[in-house]
C-alpha cells in the first residue's frame, strides 16, 4: 500500500493512509477486473476528496472519500440507467444490480464510472430486471374445521381438565397402594 | 365432487384380504402365545404381557402382509388398476401440461447443495422439452443470517447461470409460523392460484425431469387424483450408516410401498415430498386444522403430510403412490444420532395424529395409515413393557415350580408350543426382508453383484438386529416426552457425513451399555437359563456407542463401497441429475465468514438484499431500539450481536443501507476494530461475484 501525501494544511497522514486504504477496499468488492483503472479511480476520487476538505477541514478525511466514491457512483449510475429522479440509495442498488447481472464490471471494467459509456453497455445496463416473486395472486387457506369425534368428548371430560403434576401425583400414590397392597396379599397367602 | 375411490369388487376384495390375512395371523400368533401358558399358573406380569402382545402381533402381521401384496403385484407385472397405468399412458406424449410449481421449503440447509439441486432438476427438465411449463420457488423459513444471505446470493447465481429470471424466486417468511407446512400454505396464499400443480420437495429432494413431467400429464389425465406420490429412493451417502439406509431402502422399500399402493389404491400415503399436488383442492380442504388441546401453543400439526393426505381423501380426492417412477431422490440421515433426531420430531407428529384416529369423515384407509403410523412408535414402549413383564412373569413362575415339590409342573415350564411361536414370529419378521432380497436379485448386478448383493444384505440385517433394541429405548422415551408435554422444535436434518466423536457416542449411548451390563448378571441369576433370551436385546444395548460411531464415519462407509458393499443402483449407473451433489464433487466456493456481514459490506450482496427486503420496508424512522442497535452493532462489531438482532437489522432495508455508508464512510477510530478486517475480506472475497462465474 503506497502511502499518501498528506494535504498541504497538514492534517494527519494516517488519516489519509486510511481514507485511501478505504476506497481501494471498497472499490476492489465492485470486483472490477482492471487493476490499473481501479488504482486510477482512487486516485482521481482520492484528489477530490482532498479538495473538499480543503473547503471543509473538520471532516474526516475517510468519510470525505467514501462520500465521493458513492455521489460519483450514483450520478454515473442514475444518467446510464435513465433513473435521476430516484433517491441514491434506490439508485444504488439498481445500479449495483444492473452492474453485476450485466457482467460489466468484468467483461468492460475500463468503462466503469466512464462518461459518457458506449451505447451497447448502458443497453446491458439497462437490460437487467430482477424478480424475487411474480405478482402476488393473494387467496385464502384457512385451517379445516374438523370434528374431532368421541375421543375429543372423552378428552375434554377427562385429562384437558387433569393438571398433569396431579397426575402424577395421583399415579404414584396409587402404584404406591397396589404395591403395598400385592405385597401384603403375597405375605398373607 | 365425486369419491375417486375405485368401488370396485376388486378393491373391496383387496382390502378384506389385506385386513382378514392380517387379523388371522394375529389369532394364530395370540393362540399359540395362549397356548404357551396353558396349564401354568398365571401371575399379573403375564396378563400384562397377554394384554400387550396382540397390539405387537398385529404389527408385525401388518407388515408382512403388505410385503406379501408388494410380491404379489410385482409377480403379476404391477397393478392394472393403478393410476399410473391407465389408458392415458397410450397418449401420454399428447397430453398438455398446466402450469406447476416446484416448491423447494429450506430452512438452514446447505445452500450450496440445495441450489446445485435446483440447477440439475432444471437442466433435467430443460431436455424434457417442456421446462416453460415449471417454475421453481424456494421458500426460506432459515433462522440464520449467514443462511438467509447465501440463499440470496445463490438465487441470483441461479437465475444468472440458468437464465431463469422470472422463473426461479425467491421468497424468505418474516414469521416461521407453523414450519414447513406453513411455508407451503404461505406459497399457497401468494401463488397459489397461478398454478394448477405444485411438486413439494425437501430441501434435499432431488426429482428427473421426466418423471416431474409424467406427474403432471397423470394429473392431467386423472381429474379425481389429489396427491401423487413417489417413492423417494435414498442417496449420496458416504457414512456406513447413510450408506446402510439407502441399501435397505433400495431392497424392501420398494416391495412394501407397492404392497400399501395394492391395499390402499387411491387411499395411498403422502410423505411431504416428492409428490405432486393438486393446489385448488388442497388450499380448500387440506388447511391444517387446530388440535383440540387446551394449550394454544400445542395446537399446530408437526407431522402434516399425513393429516393432509387425510383431508385430501376426505374432500373426494385420490392419492396415490407412485411406487414404480424412476428418478426420486432424497438423503438420509448420516448417523445413527441424526436419525433419532428426527424419529423424535416424527415421533411427536405421529402420535398427534391420535385425534384424528376418530375424528368423523376420515376415510378407513386414512385411518389405517394413521393407525400403522401411531404404532410404529407405540408398539417400542409396548415391547419394552412385554419384555419387562415377560422377564418377571418367568422369574415368579420359576420360583413357584422351584417351591411346588411336583417334579412334573416343571415340565409344564418348558411348553411345546413356545417353538411355534418363535418360528412364525420369525418367519413374519424375517420373510418379507428374504423376500425383498430374492425380488432384487435379478438386478443384482446393479447392487455390486450377486455375492455383494447377499452380503450385503446379511450384514444389514445383523445391523438391524443390534439397533433394533436401541431404537427401542429411545423411541420409548420419544413417546414418554411426547405424552408428558416436552415441545419438540422443528430442526435441520443434517446431511453431512461427517462422523461422531466417541465421547458423544459414549455420552449418548453409553448409559444402554451400562444398563446391559448390570441387567446381565441380574438377569442370569435370576432366570437361569430364561436369561438367554434378553442376549440379542442386551447385546445391542451394549454395543449401542461402538456401533453409532463406527457407522457415523465415512471412512468405513468408503471401504464398504470400494469393497462393492451396500451399492445402490444410483451409484453403479449414476443418473445425471446426481451429479455433482455428492461431496467429492461439489465446488466449493470460499464463503467468508460473517456471511451476513457481507450484505452491510458488499454493494453487491447489499443490492441483492435490498431487493429482496424493500417490498416490506415501511420506509420510515427507525424506532429507538433499531437505532441503538445499529449504533452498538457499528462500535462493537458484528459479535456484539445475536442471532435475533441481526434478523432484526437485516429486515429493515433502511438500515442496511444506512448501515452499508456509515460502515464504509466512517474513521476507523469510531469504528470497532474488526469492522476494518472486515472490509479487507470484502474487498477479497467478491462474493457474488465468483457465485456467478462459478461455472
Amino acid at each position: 500500500m503506497e502511502s499518501v501525501k498528506p494535504p498541504a494544511n497538514g492534517n494527519n497522514p494516517e488519516a489519509w493512509n486510511e481514507a485511501y486504504d478505504r476506497l481501494e477496499n471498497f472499490l476492489q468488492a465492485l470486483a472490477l477486473g482492471d487493476h490499473a483503472h481501479v488504482s486510477q479511480m482512487a486516485l482521481e476520487l482520492f484528489r477530490r476528496a482532498r479538495e473538499e476538505y480543503l473547503k471543509n477541514p473538520s471532516r474526516e478525511p475517510a468519510t470525505l472519500a467514501m462520500e465521493q466514491a458513492q455521489k460519483q457512483l450514483a450520478d454515473w449510475l442514475a444518467v446510464n440507467l435513465g433513473e435521476e429522479d430516484r433517491t441514491p440509495s434506490h439508485i444504488l442498488a439498481t445500479g449495483y444490480i444492473a452492474l453485476l447481472l450485466s457482467q460489466v464490471y468484468r467483461t468492460a471494467p475500463a468503462s466503469f464510472l466512464a462518461s459518457p459509456l458506449p451505447e451497447e453497455l448502458r443497453q446491458a445496463l439497462r437490460e437487467t430486471l430482477l424478480v424475487a416473486g411474480p405478482d402476488l395472486n393473494v387467496s385464502s387457506m384457512t385451517p379445516r374445521h374438523l370434528d374431532y369425534g368421541p375421543m375429543l368428548q372423552l378428552a375434554r371430560q377427562t385429562w384437558h381438565r387433569w393438571d398433569a403434576k396431579e397426575l402424577i401425583i395421583a399415579i404414584f400414590f396409587w402404584a404406591g397402594v397396589y404395591t403395598v397392597f400385592y405385597w401384603w396379599l403375597s405375605q398373607l397367602l | 365432487m365425486n369419491s375417486s375411490t375405485p368401488q370396485t369388487d376388486d378393491f373391496v376384495v383387496r382390502r378384506s384380504v389385506f385386513l382378514g390375512l392380517s387379523i388371522l395371523l394375529t389369532v394364530i400368533g395370540v393362540v399359540l402365545m395362549l397356548n404357551c401358558y396353558a396349564g401354568q399358573a398365571l401371575f399379573w406380569e403375564d396378563y400384562v404381557s397377554i394384554s400387550v402382545f396382540p397390539l405387537l402381533f398385529s404389527q408385525i402381521a401388518v407388515g408382512f402382509v403388505l410385503a406379501l401384496f408388494g410380491l404379489f403385484d410385482k409377480l403379476r407385472g404391477g397393478d392394472p388398476h393403478h393410476l399410473m397405468r391407465g389408458s392415458w399412458r397410450e397418449k401420454e406424449d399428447s397430453i398438455p401440461l398446466a402450469a406447476t410449481a416446484i416448491v423447494v421449503p429450506v430452512y438452514n440447509e446447505d445452500v450450496a447443495r440445495v441450489s446445485k439441486g435446483i440447477a440439475n432438476m432444471w437442466r433435467s427438465l430443460e431436455k424434457t422439452g417442456q421446462i416453460e411449463h415449471f417454475d421453481f420457488y424456494i421458500c426460506s423459513d432459515s433462522t440464520d443470517a449467514d443462511h438467509w444471505v447465501e440463499e440470496e446470493c445463490a438465487w441470483l447465481s441461479l437465475c444468472q447461470k440458468l437464465n431463469a429470471f422470472g422463473k426461479i424466486f425467491y421468497r424468505k417468511r418474516r414469521h416461521r409460523i407453523n414450519g414447513k407446512s406453513g411455508n407451503v400454505a404461505d406459497f399457497c396464499r401468494r401463488w397459489g392460484k397461478r398454478y394448477r400443480y405444485m411438486i413439494v420437495l425437501d430441501a434435499d429432494s432431488i426429482m428427473i425431469g421426466s418423471t416431474l413431467v409424467r406427474l403432471v400429464r397423470a394429473m392431467e389425465a386423472n381429474p379425481t387424483a389429489g396427491i401423487i406420490q413417489t417413492q423417494p429412493y435414498m442417496v449420496l451417502g458416504t457414512s456406513l450408516f447413510r450408506r446402510v439406509l439407502q441399501f435397505s431402502s433400495q431392497i424392501y422399500g420398494g416391495l412394501f410401498s407397492q404392497g400399501c399402493s395394492m391395499a390402499q389404491m387411491s387411499s395411498g400415503s403422502y410423505w411431504g415430498h416428492n409428490a405432486i399436488i393438486r393446489v385448488a383442492p388442497f388450499m380448500e380442504y387440506c388447511g391444517l386444522p387446530h388440535l383440540p388441546v387446551p394449550d394454544p401453543n400445542r395446537r399446530h400439526v408437526l407431522s402434516h403430510d399425513t393429516v393432509e393426505s387425510a383431508l385430501m381423501r376426505r374432500a373426494g380426492y385420490g392419492v396415490w403412490i407412485a411406487y414404480d417412477e424412476p428418478g426420486s431422490y432424497e438423503e438420509g440421515p448420516p448417523n445413527l444420532s441424526d436419525m433419532l433426531t428426527r424419529d423424535r420430531r416424527w415421533c411427536a407428529g405421529n402420535l398427534q395424529h391420535f385425534w384424528f384416529l376418530f375424528a368423523r369423515g376420515i376415510e378407513m384407509g386414512s385411518r389405517l395409515q394413521i393407525w400403522i403410523g401411531l404404532m410404529g412408535y407405540l408398539c417400542s414402549p409396548l415391547w419394552l413393557i412385554f419384555l419387562i413383564a415377560g422377564s418377571f412373569g418367568a422369574y415368579f413362575r420359576a420360583r413357584f415350580l422351584m417351591l411346588s415339590a411336583d417334579p412334573e409342573d416343571l415340565g409344564a415350564a418348558t411348553s411345546s408350543h413356545a417353538m411355534p411361536l418363535l418360528v412364525l414370529t420369525l418367519t413374519l419378521l424375517f420373510l418379507p426382508r428374504l423376500l425383498g432380497i430374492l425380488t432384487s436379485l435379478p438386478r443384482a448386478r446393479q447392487f455390486g453383484g450377486t455375492f455383494q448383493l447377499l452380503f450385503s444384505a446379511l450384514l444389514e440385517n445383523l445391523l438391524s438386529f443390534f439397533l433394533a433394541p436401541v431404537l427401542m429405548m429411545f423411541h420409548t422415551f420419544f413417546v414418554l416426552l411426547t405424552i408428558s408435554g416436552w415441545q419438540i422444535k422443528w430442526t435441520t436434518q443434517n446431511r453431512a457425513d461427517l462422523g461422531l466423536t466417541f465421547t458423544h457416542c459414549l455420552r449418548l449411548y453409553g448409559w444402554l451399555s451400562g444398563l446391559a451390563l448390570i441387567i446381565c448378571p441380574i438377569a442370569y441369576a435370576y432366570l437361569g437359563g430364561v436369561s438367554y433370551w434378553l442376549l440379542p436385546i442386551l447385546a445391542g444395548w451394549f454395543l449401542a456407542p461402538f456401533l453409532a460411531w463406527l457407522t457415523s464415519g465415512r471412512r468405513l462407509g468408503m471401504f464398504f463401497k470400494s469393497c462393492r458393499l451396500f451399492v445402490t443402483p444410483e451409484e453403479t449407473q449414476p443418473p445425471p441429475e446426481l451429479q455433482g451433489l455428492d461431496g467429492d464433487d461439489a465446488e466449493e466456493l470460499s464463503a467468508p465468514p460473517a456471511l451476513w456481514v457481507q450484505a452491510l459490506l458488499s454493494p453487491y450482496v447489499q443490492a441483492v438484499h435490498l431487493s429482496m427486503v424493500r417490498q416490506g420496508s415501511t420506509g420510515g424512522q427507525p424506532v429507538r431500539s433499531l437505532i441503538d442497535l445499529r449504533e452498538r452493532l457499528i462500535r462493537e462489531g458484528p459479535h456484539a450481536i445475536n442471532a435475533k438482532e441481526k434478523l432484526r437489522l437485516l429486515w429493515d432495508g433502511e438500515t442496511v443501507f444506512w448501515l452499508h455508508q456509515e460502515l464504509w464512510s466512517r474513521p476507523g477510530a469510531q469504528l470497532h476494530s474488526s469492522w476494518i478486517s472486515l472490509q479487507a475480506e470484502c474487498a477479497k472475497s467478491r462474493l457474488l461475484s465468483d457465485y456467478l462465474t462459478a461455472k
